[in-house]
């Protein structure tokens, strides 16, 4: 078992924003501790959010 | 009317940040509300701890399942804590912290048992984030597990960690956090370690640190005075675990009799830069009403910026104010002026007979 650091940039799209966390962290792992750290407009003109997460599996 | 209290570790927080400094608003909201639920970052004091039948003490990520609906929290007379030692420490620390064990069992009458090692140094290791925050690794999460089930199987039905966490004492990120004005460097680690612990064996979990004393330093800050009175962290993880409530995983309905669901819970109070962690952003697809509290904190992650409608609170004094008005059933926005004008819906068309 190894537990694994991890920065992800995520562009929100509609609805709520935890299962869209979830799933982007869930194809690195499972998530073990996580936090959206910013929020930034993205290049589209969207949002644009840091997700910093420890995932283990 | 339960309410969540959460202040995010290693985030910098100017209540709550330190050593058990949101113990105070956590009293309060827990006065104000009848029953707060929190993590052991907001009570774990070093040496100074504060035991209220009110407030339940749950492991972070524990308490994040609890407010996504995936467990219910059992209130217990007592748990019998098993104490789970990495076999880092060096045998004076190793002492000191058995020894606090014992003062606990003498003192406060705890039932604490059995103590164990684990089979090899738990290697834990210290970061910080791309934003700053703290975060922090585990070079053997394995042997972690190995000792927390052997301690569940003996009859543990909570556990208290201690890994032996590296000294630095000449640290710049040391000397700022002890002046008032850090990143407590150690949260981020700890949290991976009771959030591992918790999540496998379903227990509850609570962690302490095993450090060398460090130099006196007359300029001390006062919130982080509570982590200097001593030799040891252990004394309030063990107070807080004694009557942690159990972790009952949902079984499709909602828990029943003394049994507390996220489906009773009132309010969730958290900081007003930090909204972007798992329990806020739960109880807010869940419409339970958020109260955002100024703590400034490293992050600036806000109502606006996750486009959620929350209620604001200058302090924590205001946000028990807050708690106080929903549990009364009044509206919060009765209290505050100017009132806003009454909404009201356009004619509606008469349905065809």
């Amino acid at each position: 078992m190894l537990l694994k650091p991890l920065l992800l940039m995520l562009e929100r799209t509609p609805g709520p924003l935890r299962p869209q966390v979830l799933a982007a962290l869930a194809a690195h792992g499972k998530p073990l501790r996580w936090a959206i750290t910013a929020v930034e407009p993205s290049a589209t003109g969207g949002t644009l959010l840091q997700i910093e997460a420890v995932v283990w599996g | 009317m339960p309410t969540l209290l959460v202040v995010p570790t290693g985030i910098g927080c100017a209540t709550g940040g330190y050593a058990g400094d949101a113990l105070p608003a956590a009293r309060l909201l827990a006065a104000a509300s009848g029953c707060l639920i929190t993590h052991p970052n907001v009570m774990n004091g070093a040496a100074l701890y504060w035991s209220d039948p009110r407030i339940h003490y749950v492991e972070g990520s524990s308490l994040d399942r609890f407010a996504a609906a995936e467990l219910d929290l059992r209130p217990v007379r007592r748990q019998r804590i098993g104490v789970l030692l990495d076999a880092g420490i060096e045998a004076d620390l190793r002492w000191r912290h058995l020894q606090v064990v014992d003062g606990c069992r003498a003192s406060l009458g705890l039932e604490i048992g059995p103590v164990v090692s684990t089979a090899a140094p738990l290697a834990v290791q210290l970061s910080l984030g791309a934003s700053g925050v703290s975060w922090g690794e585990l070079g053997r999460p394995d042997l972690l597990l190995q000792a927390g089930r052997a301690l569940q199987a003996a009859g543990a039905t909570a556990i208290a960690v201690v890994a032996r966490f590296p000294d630095d004492p000449d640290s710049p990120a040391l000397a700022a956090y002890r002046q008032g004005s850090g990143v407590d460097a150690l949260a981020g680690a700890e949290a991976v370690i009771s959030h591992l612990l918790s999540a496998e064996l379903g227990l509850p979990c609570a962690h302490a640190p095993a450090l060398s004393p460090l130099p006196l330093d007359p300029a001390l800050d006062p919130r982080a005075a509570g982590e200097e009175l001593g030799y040891t962290f252990l004394a309030c993880v063990l107070v807080g675990l004694s009557r942690a409530p159990d972790l009952r995983p949902r079984c499709g309905v909602p828990a029943a009799g003394t049994d507390l669901a996220i489906e009773q819970v009132g309010a969730i109070v958290a900081p007003a830069g930090a909204l972007g962690g798992a329990a806020v952003l739960a109880c807010a697809e869940r419409g339970i009403p958020v109260i955002a509290v100024h703590n400034p904190c490293l992050l600036q992650v806000d109502a606006a910026a996750l486009e959620l409608e929350v209620l604001p609170a200058g302090s924590y004094a205001e946000a028990a104010g807050l708690v106080l008005a929903l549990r009364e059933g009044l509206s919060p926005r009765a209290l505050q002026r100017p009132l806003g004008s009454l909404v009201q819906l356009g004619p509606l068309q008469a349905p065809q007979a």
